[in-house]
């Protein structure tokens, strides 16, 4: 539920000097980093740069309708995008905290498999509802011809809708989106674990194993919260509703990339500094 | 091995209990009318369409959920904190997180009635004595089968993650699985039962939900009633396999090579609900028939 | 089809609300170290109070923003405040800022809003006039708000006490990381329960007979509502007593501004009726 006023067309462009700085800022930040803790905090800033990029870029895969989607007047999923990814990504962190001892690379890719799965799931059940609750086939509104099937979309779409359902392109988007968003947000839960796994025994006092709790725990919200941030830049990145990778909102993607690398390099490096000052 | 039995009979038991957990949140947010078919009471009355539908406005299913089921999470780590039986812990956790969400409803519903004064849609008292009692029963349901099962994750299958932070995830996985599966069907079939099945709703009728009904003037509850047949049973299915399968594949195949075996597993599964939704479209394709035909040269 | 608002003129100006949500929150933090004065925790109240000031300042922030349509939902703004405001959150509680850890937890938040608010505006060119200012308020009323929740659960907001407590065990009191704040996850409670908050006053109240003073008494309940539940979560953590002030102190509250919500919203709605059909209207 949005409020419509006298808002200026930002649309699709980019905007090259902001890039250029965001691009800087990063650098700085990075660099401010190497000063304050080089080694374990440069490289957790980095991994959670990486996750944090992961995130956003994966968010643009989920097809997401919004309130039409609900009546059936446009294809996607009928909840708000950056919830959605949310959702997919934290079922992803679970799996991937899980498996938080056997190596970053096993554990990372468990992350994404649990995304994937949830979005795999629930883009079929949402197919399943379509079709035989509610009788509807999916069609695209966006193109003639999905990319990957090859199916023509233009006569399942019912009149005076902008499509409905999930195409084949669309759940392989979901699929994806909540693959890249699992891993993203295990990364950067992991590289925090790891940092204060490290560092807090030194800076609280007391033994490793019982500090785990804490780190655990910290690690976990940060997760969750640069989660959030993530999800939402990207949601303001294709005002709120795109219908997956096919849909031309996607060559947005670019702006996302940066804005999310600042954003997460930003809030990691706050999130070293409890440990670094 | 006798791990492994245990473990799968601890997953069977969150299988279960995320299903019901699921079938119970898509019911409830379709007796309150939340999320994205919200927007449609909303416009009702913009439209010249009065209505006695709950208009509960919080936020979306993800967020409130992960909200509540976090809130029963804290309050019963809390009691259980303070030595409380675990099993009392979690129920008075839930209730008390009911109580808030029962809170919210209201406020919700008299807070955005009120402001479409200018149209003429009135407060009724009485839909909200009936309503809010229902929907926070259903709540309390999924609330309560969601921090059990978190809990359960937590106890017996030894994740690191504390409680309310289980509950955090959990909940906001559930709102996020109950509202994708269930809101079309509440949204398409119900709110708009007088347009043509099978087909989506075409803008032009925007806001023109139904509001008399079989039953006299509809009310969320002969919504909820209708849309538990199919929507809720889906949702419950939907968050049912994902809690399942996720915790399933750990269990049985994490150990098989280091870890590799659970994410060979999981892409296979990923493969087999791909296959099964194509399997679903094409169905629909060649069942249904399109309106006009193909064309030749697009 | 989307929800038409018009951008509501009048009321008390969004910079007067700012500045006394502000000071009203600082003031309520630094009234928790009567605290650390008197080696007590019955001041803990004041947290909860420190959380309820915030709000109404956040949600007011909230109202500025999304009258701009931003082409998302409401939810969202609540959640970039608080997933930016968590982390500048706990680096302010560190023992070396001391008594000075709710400003440093404003400007730390503040900074990370404000570089929010120039990547939304600028990289991803939303171009709206507020923006840059409203996610600069926003992180700081989702740090100082979890900073309040912290100091009322714990009874004060310093790392050491986020992050141990005790626990009896065979009649011993030991000291453990895992009951706390932070190891215990109540701060991932804490985070919804503020982000949620602080977006259901203009979510609940949107329409075109949006009132000022009703958005912000309901922001009022939806504070005291927080601190009623927060109030029984401490309970695991300080003492009965304190606990038992700041239960009574937020149900109090909580029942009038309930009260008065119930009663603006008689004021504003078009008919409050019992039981009755739907009115007729013409061609419909």
């Amino acid at each position: 539920m949005s409020a419509v006023a006298a808002k200026p067309q930002a649309g699709g462009a980019m905007n090259p000097t902001a890039m250029v700085i965001g691009i800087v800022m990063l650098l700085i930040i990075l660099a401010l980093c190497w000063y304050v803790s080089p080694g374990l905090g440069l490289m957790a800033l980095i991994g959670i740069t990486i996750g944090g990029v992961l995130i956003g870029f994966g968010t643009h895969f989920v097809p997401v309708g919004g309130a039409p989607a609900a009546m059936g007047q446009a294809p996607g999923i009928a909840t708000g995008v950056a919830m959605l990814a949310a959702g997919a990504g934290l079922a992803g962190l679970f799996g991937g905290a899980w498996a938080a001892e056997q190596g970053l690379v096993v554990a990372t890719v468990t992350g994404g498999v649990g995304g994937g799965l949830m979005m795999a799931i629930t883009c079929m059940m949402v197919n399943f509802v379509y079709v035989f609750g509610m009788g509807i086939p999916s069609a695209s509104g966006k193109v003639a011809k999905d990319p990957i099937t090859g199916d023509t979309q233009a006569e399942f779409k019912s009149q005076g809708t902008e499509g409905h359902g999930l195409p084949f392109v669309s759940f392989v988007g979901g699929v994806i989106g909540g693959f890249l968003g699992g891993a993203g947000g295990t990364l950067i839960y992991l590289q925090l674990l790891q940092l204060y796994e490290a560092t807090l025994p030194a800076v609280m006092g007391v033994p490793p194993a019982q500090v785990m709790p804490i780190a655990v725990a910290a690690a976990g919200i940060f997760a969750v919260g640069l989660f959030l941030v993530n999800a939402v830049l990207t949601a303001y990145n294709i005002t709120g509703t795109i219908e997956g990778p096919h849909d031309p909102k996607f060559k947005r993607w670019p702006r996302s990339i940066v804005a999310s690398a600042v954003a997460s390099a930003l809030c990691g490096f706050v999130a070293i500094l409890i440990v670094a000052l | 091995m006798e791990q492994i039995v245990f473990g799968i009979g601890i997953t069977a038991l969150t299988g279960a209990l995320a299903t019901i957990a699921g079938s119970a949140e898509d019911t409830e947010s379709n007796i309150g009318s939340q999320g994205d078919p919200n927007s449609q009471v909303q416009l009702a009355p913009q439209m010249g369409f009065l209505h006695r539908i709950f208009n509960k406005a919080v936020a979306g299913e993800p967020p409130a959920y992960g909200l509540w089921c976090a809130l029963g999470a804290g309050l019963a780590w809390a009691f259980m904190a303070m030595q409380i039986n675990a099993v009392l812990a979690i129920v008075l956790g839930c209730v008390l997180a009911v109580l808030v969400q029962g809170v919210y409803a209201t406020t919700a519903y008299l807070g955005r009635t009120a402001s479409l004064a200018k149209f003429g849609q009135p407060v009724y008292i009485d839909v909200i004595k009936s309503m809010t009692s229902v929907t926070m029963a259903h709540a309390f349901i999924a609330i309560f089968c969601t921090v059990t099962l978190c809990h359960l994750i937590n106890g017996a299958l030894g994740h690191p993650f504390p409680l309310p932070l289980l509950g955090l995830i959990w909940g906001i996985a559930l709102g996020a699985a109950g509202s994708a599966t269930g809101n079309p069907y509440y949204g398409k079939e119900r709110q708009y039962q007088n347009q043509k099945f099978g087909a989506g709703v075409p803008i032009s009728a925007s806001g023109n939900i139904v509001r008399y009904a079989e039953a006299g003037e509809r009310n969320s509850l002969d919504n909820g009633f209708f849309t538990h047949k199919i929507g809720g049973s889906a949702s419950g299915i939907c968050f049912g396999l994902i809690v399942f399968l996720e915790i399933w594949r750990t269990i049985l195949f994490e150990e098989i090579s280091a870890g590799w075996g659970a994410i060979v597993v999981g892409i296979l599964m990923i493969l087999i609900f791909t296959v099964a939704d194509r399997y679903i479209e094409v169905w629909a394709r060649k069942n249904y028939g399109p309106y006009t035909e193909p064309k030749v040269a697009s | 089809m989307s929800v038409k608002v018009e951008v509501i003129e009048g009321g008390i100006p969004h910079n007067t609300i700012m500045i006394a949500g502000l000071v009203s929150t600082l003031v309520c933090l630094y009234l928790t170290y009567l605290n650390v004065l008197t080696n007590t925790e019955m001041f803990a109240f004041f947290g909860g109070l420190a959380v309820v000031t915030a709000l109404i300042w956040g949600s007011h922030t909230i109202k500025v923003l999304c009258s701009y349509g931003i082409g998302t939902g409401v939810p969202s703004a609540g959640m970039i405040a608080f997933g930016s405001g968590v982390i500048a959150m706990l680096v302010a509680t560190k023992p070396v800022f001391g008594m000075g850890a709710p400003i440093v937890a404003l400007v730390l938040a503040a900074f990370i809003g404000f570089i929010l608010g120039y990547i939304s505006n600028n990289i991803l060119n939303m171009k709206i006039p507020a923006m840059v200012q409203a996610l600069t308020e926003m992180a700081a009323v989702g740090a100082l708000s979890l900073m309040g929740f912290a100091a009322l659960i714990t009874g004060g907001f310093t790392f050491a006490g986020l992050t141990t407590g005790t626990i009896s065990m065979l009649g011993m009191t030991v000291s453990s990381n895992q009951i706390s704040f932070i190891g215990g996850g109540l701060i991932a409670v804490a985070f919804l329960l503020g982000a949620i908050a602080i977006q259901h006053p203009f979510n609940a109240c949107l329409g075109p007979g949006w009132k000022q003073d009703r958005m912000l008494m309901l922001t009022a309940e939806c504070g005291f509502l927080s601190m009623i539940v927060a109030a029984i979560m401490s309970f695991a953590l300080v003492s009965a007593g304190s606990a038992i002030i700041s239960l009574v102190i937020a149900l109090g509250g909580w029942a009038y501004t309930y009260n008065q919500y119930i009663c603006l919203s008689k004021r504003d709605a078009a008919a409050w009726l019992d039981a009755k059909p739907i009115p007729e209207m013409e061609g419909h």
